[in-house]
């Protein structure tokens, strides 16, 4: 398999990836800008929801949970980009992941750490968060290890404590060679971070032995995280929740909106930093093939969820579903079921068709998708509960939404500052060395 | 408090006490007003008083606690402690309520603690309507008052006073008053004081108030156009009989049928709901006597005047069946039913007015008679025999177009009658209004002087219950907590003013009102303590034998063309608002209403069928118009309303009512016809057509459960 | 803590809905009792008025065989109470008394609880409550006041249980059938709901538990309720 590490020469690539590192365009800089307003306006609605209480928030009886519990699943399944793809491609070796690793990992780091502020924005008094954390105190107060939100918030913390190790292990090596080359703050912060790599064969056999091991860890982790955040549906009584499938389901799911979210990254990154010649059409086509697996396997999840719901007939589900395919949610179903399949299936499927730019078009519609889908799981449920007379109806306000924008500007301005700081392409996986054997 | 454990401390604890004022558990009721100083915190007491929300007079239990407020003196705040009010039960002595008490008594306490009471007297300031007034003095107000007033008193025949329904030691107060100031008796314009029920008792039997229906004690019962349960005479009363006639005997269950223009809460709750169409309530009480009559079944044929029993016997069966709308087999099975039951029971009412309401009540007492319950246990029982009559509610609109002086006490006739009787207009030529009530409402709006009176529960007060229970009933209260605001008792009111003009006049205090009522063996002290008088071993001196009277049926009047107001207008007293009066208890406007699950204001109820054709659906803004006017409202497609009829709760659209019912809704007796009941001269609110037009705004209706079906198929939109 | 002299009680209820006439008296007193956060029309159009007994309506049929059920709704009291094990803080809670209680001081806001509640008898508090001056003044003391951010609920009246436990243990005698009474019930005047202990085969909750219009509410979830619904008997 030709790859790019075979083709361009090292010094090559070192320049190539060190290049975007220094200076800043204004086209950068008036990104940078727009990013951040829109991240502070953000912060100030989430600051007037703290000071005059949730209910600057659309949510009500008997929809209790809103956007904000749907940007933590659809974030959380953002996530699974890199931790999932990247050690499933690392695990099975497959060379031509290389260029595309360290995109994905840093999407998971960022995206967990959005969404897992939603849980603490979502809450009606956010300032007692730490009170979900088992800590020592004199009350002996303890949290409800049965709940699964608590189980949540382990598997969330656990989810980016290892991502975060895991995005790091491998920017160790390129950390190394910048503080080499870098001055003032920059090579402080590199030296620092590089934790006194010297490159020698021990550190070489120690980090690829972290690697292997983080990657088996990562993708237990992963697997778990989103059937966890699952579990906060099905482990209920709701219509429509209380699903066995729901585990394998939003981790499908995650996934399938995670290679959406590197595509759609990978796509911007190889146009603005001029990477065409390590982000090839190969890459795109790979995982173009993927996205369409993936989107196929959503498929199937959806119509075995709907399908025994709708052959069981159960009045209080059929209320839930009903609303659906048929009701009030109708138009979001099966704008939800374009995106998520006919676009991919007709775009990615058609080999004629598929190109970067349709594997693009492709990752956004699946982004909205399956940001619908997590909207779909949980507002209708909430809307029609079992006793009608406790049916209601929701919608955002300005706060919501202000909320849900200033998360994807901030995926962006992370995503900005990240890959001034740090070379969004792995480079010392180009680098001809002699792999350690194991 | 558990009621055996309350009978218990009664019996035991000696009159007049409240001597323990702390340590010892007081599950006793004090009569005595607690001084502020005195409130243990955290203990509480409680203290007989009366519910006057509505006219049914319940007894109830008013739970004192300590509590606090923050008061302006000199500029500076203060925290005061006082004696507060927390709760109100149900006096388990009195036999109306029994110890229990409806969704409006609750809210009593948020009338008390309003924020839109007024704080003391008031002038006005500007033109009348507006409702701006200035704070005065007591002694400026009352001496302005009684100067104003003295000039009417060459023609006292023109000053009206107009007051709410109760029946007790205020309104004896009142009738003092306007007797020493040679003025006529006192009016009403609410429409809860059931003016014509009170006239077929009059004219049946020569009852002097509301009969009362033994419902508990009844097998079968036949209600027609009577919402018991909701809003008609005594809510709280009739709910515990309900309760008993189900399910408080072994192994016997009374069944109700409700025959009635609306699903009311009745109708909901009895097994069978008759639909008739409104103003055919006489017709299909007729229909059932005579199918009685025709096959053997009025067991007390013989007592029934030969007027009467003429008329029946001459009415044409068909016809009758046919206005009604009502299957023939359907009249004849419930009136078999009825005939054939051990403890028959016909109850009647007009919960809405129609031209004819009279006809139907008279109808019902013949079949009560037919039935033999008159008197019997599971019938009809005589009213107590009053020494003064409850306030008449008759010709209001002219008594206020030819008087020159309108003095309001709780009555508020620019609400509660319509626009097209003239009457915001007719207020403009008066030389004086003067109003005694706690709130700035609709009519209060173009007082000139505002003389607040206390709260019922700061006051002293003694009233008959609209449906007395035993023939001597009054339930009392004594003041128990200081008042909040700088407001009077009525008594000292008046008396302040008959002083002033130089009248002799005697105000009458619960204490004079009962003592004549007293027993040797019984003591004032006593009877305050239990919160009432209630006497039941009195032999009744009432008749039960009807008057010979001839008796004629007529048919519905309904004012407006049919084929331009296609729809039966037919508005109603609810449950929260009764006559409109609740509007501003936040409590009830929050109340989900009963039939359309409304909150903070009320729709117009369509059947689906016109709904359909008008396409509006529930939420939608609708114009109703009628020939005297329109209003604009959110439409409610009620599945159970008639066909062709447009219903609508009767509460909103207040101009000035206090923060939460001004400029709120709509209301529906704005728009309705100036036809008054020929005999009573009361409003017949139910006589006029309207139309209904779909307004192009987005819906706004509240409603707590927008789904009223237990199966929505995929979902409601 | 020792659960079996815990258990002394086991509250339950009936409601007789033969006898109910969806009068709504219950609803009202449980406001006056429980210092229930006032709504307004804004905050009502939300969904967010609170009832923490609520008269459920629906309609039966169409015009003109139509029926109407009335049904009051309040926290069922679960024995097995999907609310309490999804709460990530322990503010919800089974009392050794059998009562599913609610704390407000220790609930974060997480909203779990009312989600997996199936009678939706959950409410929050999405602000801090306002009561314009002097309706405070009607404040029930022994009630606190639910801040913003926090869940509440029906509580079966513990206040008036807690009294009456007190004045029974002070006056050292047995507490007796129907001395406790919830607001609602105090007030239903139809007398359609009893209240009593579960634990006392006398009772009269208890006899009309085991009767033959006794059902529960969704019974098929396995939630327990101790709250027992006579069904209308036509
Ligand atoms: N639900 C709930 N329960 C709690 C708490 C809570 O926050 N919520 N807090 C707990 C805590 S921290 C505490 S300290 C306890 C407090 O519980 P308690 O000790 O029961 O406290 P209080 O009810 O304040 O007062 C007890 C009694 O003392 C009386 N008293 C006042 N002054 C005097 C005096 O001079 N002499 C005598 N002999 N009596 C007097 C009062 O009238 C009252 O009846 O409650 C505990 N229980
Ligand atoms: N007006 C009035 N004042 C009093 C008293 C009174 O009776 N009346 N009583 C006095 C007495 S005896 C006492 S002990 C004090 C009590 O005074 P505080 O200690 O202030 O007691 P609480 O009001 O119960 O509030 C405790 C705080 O703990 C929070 N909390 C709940 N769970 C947790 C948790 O798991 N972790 C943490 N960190 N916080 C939690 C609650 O939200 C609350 O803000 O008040 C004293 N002051
Ligand atoms: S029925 Fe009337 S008097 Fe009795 S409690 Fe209700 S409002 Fe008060
Ligand atoms: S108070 Fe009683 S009768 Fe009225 S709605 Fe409540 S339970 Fe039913
Ligand atoms: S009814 Fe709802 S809130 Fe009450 S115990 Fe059951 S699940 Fe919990
Ligand atoms: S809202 Fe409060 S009680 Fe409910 S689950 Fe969350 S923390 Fe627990
Ligand atoms: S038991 Fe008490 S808290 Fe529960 S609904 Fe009844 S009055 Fe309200």
């Amino acid at each position: 398999m030709a790859t790019a590490s075979t083709v361009i020469r090292y010094e090559q690539v070192r320049r190539d990836l060190w290049r975007p590192l220094s200076g800043a365009s204004s086209r950068y800089l008036v990104t940078l800008l727009v990013l951040s307003a829109v991240v502070v306006w953000g912060l100030c609605a989430w600051g007037y929801q703290l000071h005059k209480g949730i209910g600057v928030a659309g949510i009500r009886r008997p929809v209790f949970w809103g956007f904000y519990l749907v940007n933590f699943v659809f974030w959380i399944g953002i996530s699974h980009a890199g931790t999932l793809i990247s050690a499933i491609l690392r695990l099975t070796d497959a060379d031509w992941r290389k260029p595309v690793t360290r995109a994905a990992e840093a999407i998971t780091v960022f995206a967990l750490m959005i969404g897992g502020l939603f849980p603490i924005i979502h809450l009606g008094r956010a300032w007692l968060f730490f009170w979900l954390f088992p800590y020592p105190n004199s009350r002996l107060l303890w949290p409800n290890y049965r709940s699964p939100l608590f189980w949540d918030v382990t598997a969330i913390s656990t989810y980016l404590m290892g991502s975060t190790i895991y995005l790091f292990l491998p920017l160790i090596p390129d950390v190394a060679q910048l503080a080499e080359h870098a001055t003032g703050w920059r090579r402080r912060l590199y030296s620092a971070l590089s934790l006194g790599w010297t490159g020698s064969d021990q550190q070489w056999h120690a980090l690829e032995r972290a690697m292997k091991l983080m990657a088996g860890i990562i993708l237990a982790v992963a697997v778990s995280v989103h059937t966890v955040v699952s579990w906060d549906f099905s482990m209920s009584v709701a219509p429509m929740w209380h699903s066995s499938i729901f585990g394998p389901y939003f981790v499908v799911g995650a996934i399938f909106s995670g290679i959406a979210a590197l595509l759609i990254v990978m796509a911007i990154i190889r146009r603005v930093m001029h990477l065409e010649q390590y982000l090839t059409p190969h890459h795109f086509n790979n995982l173009a093939k993927l996205l369409l697996l993936m989107s196929l396997l959503w498929l199937y999840f959806t119509i075995a969820e709907n399908l025994t719901a709708w052959y069981g007939n159960e009045p209080k589900e059929m209320n839930v579903f009903g609303s659906r395919v048929r009701g009030h949610f109708a138009p979001y179903f099966w704008l939800m079921v374009f995106c998520n399949f006919v676009v991919p299936f007709v775009l990615l499927g058609i080999r004629r068709l598929r190109s970067i730019r349709t594997a693009t078009i492709a990752s956004v519609t699946v982004i909205i998708g399956m940001w619908l889908e997590r909207f779909l799981i949980i507002i209708p449920t909430l809307s029609f509960g079992r006793l009608p007379a406790a049916w209601g109806r929701y919608a955002p306000t300005w706060v919501e939404i202000s909320i849900t924008a200033a998360t994807f500007a901030a995926m962006g301005l992370l995503y900005l500052l990240f890959s001034k700081l740090f070379p969004i392409v792995s480079i010392w996986e180009f680098e001809p060395h002699e792999e350690p054997e194991d | 408090m558990d009621r055996r454990d309350f009978f218990k401390i009664l019996s035991t604890v000696s009159a007049g006490v409240a001597t323990n004022a702390c340590g010892k558990k007081e599950d006793v009721l004090i009569p005595l007003l607690v001084a502020n100083h005195e409130i243990p915190p955290g203990e509480e007491r409680w203290h007989p008083a009366v519910c006057t929300e509505c006219g049914a007079g319940c007894g109830i239990i008013a739970r004192v606690m300590e509590g606090e407020r923050v008061v302006e003196r000199n500029g500076e705040k203060f925290r005061e402690r006082i004696a507060c009010v927390k709760k109100l039960e149900g006096n388990p002595l009195d036999p109306v309520s029994g110890g229990r008490l409806c969704a409006r008594g609750h809210a009593a306490l948020q009338s008390l603690y309003n924020p839109d009471r007024v704080a003391g007297p008031m002038r006005r300031t500007s033109a009348r309507g507006n409702a701006a007034f200035t704070a005065i003095s007591w002694d400026e107000s009352i001496a302005n008052v009684a100067q104003k007033l003295k000039a009417s008193l060459d023609d006292p025949s023109k000053i009206l006073f107009l007051t709410t329904r109760g029946f007790g030691s205020r309104s004896v107060t009142v009738q003092h008053f306007l007797e020493s100031i040679g003025a006529p008796p006192a009016l009403t314009c609410t429409l809860d004081a059931f003016a014509l029920e009170r006239q077929a008792a009059a004219s049946v039997f020569g009852w002097n108030g509301l009969p009362r229906y033994d419902l508990g004690n009844a097998c079968y019962a036949l209600s027609v156009g009577a919402d018991f349960l909701g809003g008609w005479t005594s809510p709280v009363y009739y709910a515990r009989q309900f309760g008993h006639f189900r399910q408080g005997r072994p192994a016997l269950r009374g069944k109700l049928v409700q025959a009635e223009s609306r699903m009311s809460i009745t109708a909901a709750s009895a097994d069978e709901w008759v639909p008739l169409r409104p103003g055919s309530e006489p017709h299909f009480l007729v229909a059932v006597s005579r199918v009685l009559l025709d096959e053997k079944l009025a067991r007390n044929a013989e007592e029934l005047p030969d007027g009467a029993k003429n008329s029946l016997l001459a009415a044409n069966l068909a016809d009758l069946i046919r206005a009604t709308g009502i299957d023939e087999k359907r009249v004849r099975r419930i009136a078999r039913e009825l005939g054939e039951s051990d403890s028959p029971l016909a109850i009647a009412g007009a919960s809405v007015v129609q031209t004819n309401s009279l006809d139907a009540l008279i109808a019902s007492h013949y079949l009560n008679i037919l039935l033999g319950n008159i008197g019997r246990p599971g019938g009809v029982f005589p009213p107590f025999s009053s020494v003064v009559a409850a306030p008449r509610n008759a010709n209001v609109t002219d008594a206020i177009k030819q008087a020159k002086v309108l003095l309001l006490d709780g009555a508020n006739p620019v609400y509660s009658l319509p626009k097209s009787s003239g009457i915001p207009a007719a207020l403009a030529h008066l030389d004086l209004i003067v109003s005694f009530g706690m709130f700035i409402d609709d009519s209060v709006a173009y007082a000139d002087d505002v003389l607040p009176t206390h709260h019922p529960l700061e006051s002293e007060i003694a009233a008959v219950p609209a449906v007395p229970v035993t023939p001597i009933s009054v339930a009392i209260a004594m003041p128990f907590v200081q008042p909040l605001h700088n407001s009077r008792p009525l008594e000292q009111i008046l008396d302040g003013i008959a002083r002033e003009v130089n009248a002799k006049f005697q105000p009458s205090s619960a204490a004079s009102f009962v003592l004549p009522l007293l027993q040797p063996d019984q003591t004032w002290d006593d009877v305050a303590r239990r919160g009432g008088l209630w006497r039941d071993n009195e032999v009744t001196n009432v008749a039960s034998r009807p008057l010979e009277n001839n008796f004629v049926w007529r048919d519905p009047v309904f004012d407006g063309a049919a084929e331009q107001f296609p729809l039966l207008f037919q508005p109603y007293l609810s449950l929260q608002y009764h006559d409109g009066r609740g509007a501003n208890l936040p409590w009830m406007q929050e109340l989900p209403d009963p039939v359309s699950s409304s909150m903070w204001d009320l729709p117009v109820e369509i059947d689906p069928h016109t709904a359909a054709r008008l396409n509006v659906t529930t939420g939608d803004w609708v114009q109703v118009e009628s020939p005297y006017g329109a209003l604009q409202t959110t439409a409610y497609v009620h599945p159970a309303a008639l066909p062709g009829v447009a219903s609508m709760a009767i509460g909103e659209g207040h101009t000035h009512y206090g923060r939460y019912a001004s400029g709120r809704g709509a209301n529906p007796l704005s728009i309705v016809s100036p036809t008054w009941d020929d005999s009573v001269g009361a409003l017949a609110f139910g006589a006029t057509r309207v139309r209904i037009a779909r307004l192009d705004r987005p819906p706004a209706l509240i409603q707590f459960s927008p789904n009223d079906r237990e199966q929505g198929p995929w979902g409601y939109r | 803590m020792n659960n079996s002299n815990q258990a002394q009680h086991r509250w339950g209820m009936a409601i007789d809905l033969d006898r109910c006439t969806g009068c709504q008296a219950c609803v009202a007193a449980c406001h006056a009792e429980n210092n229930l956060p006032l709504s307004d029309p804004e905050s009502a159009a939300k969904g967010r008025a609170v009832h923490w007994i609520r008269v459920d309506r629906y309609y039966e049929g169409e015009f003109p065989d139509i029926r109407v059920k009335y049904m009051p709704v309040l926290c069922q009291q679960c024995d097995e109470a999907p609310c309490e094990p999804v709460c990530p803080v322990y503010a919800t809670y089974k009392n050794p008394e059998g009562l599913n209680v609610q704390v407000y001081n220790r609930c974060v806001g997480t909203r779990y609880c009312a989600n997996n509640c199936p009678y939706s008898v959950r409410f929050f508090n999405w602000f801090d409550p306002v009561w314009p001056s002097p309706l405070d003044l009607q404040h029930n003391p022994d009630v606190s006041i639910r801040m913003s951010g926090v869940m509440e609920k029906c509580t079966f009246c513990i206040q008036r249980i807690k009294r009456a436990e007190t004045d029974a243990k002070n006056e050292q005698r047995p507490l007796t059938d129907g001395e406790v009474q919830p607001a609602c019930v105090q007030s239903c005047p139809a007398e359609a709901m009893v209240f009593g202990d579960l634990n006392d085969p006398e009772s009269k909750v208890s006899r009309l538990a085991g009767a033959g219009r006794a059902t529960r509410l969704l019974e098929d979830l396995g939630t327990e309720p101790k709250v027992f619904y006579l069904q209308r008997a036509t």
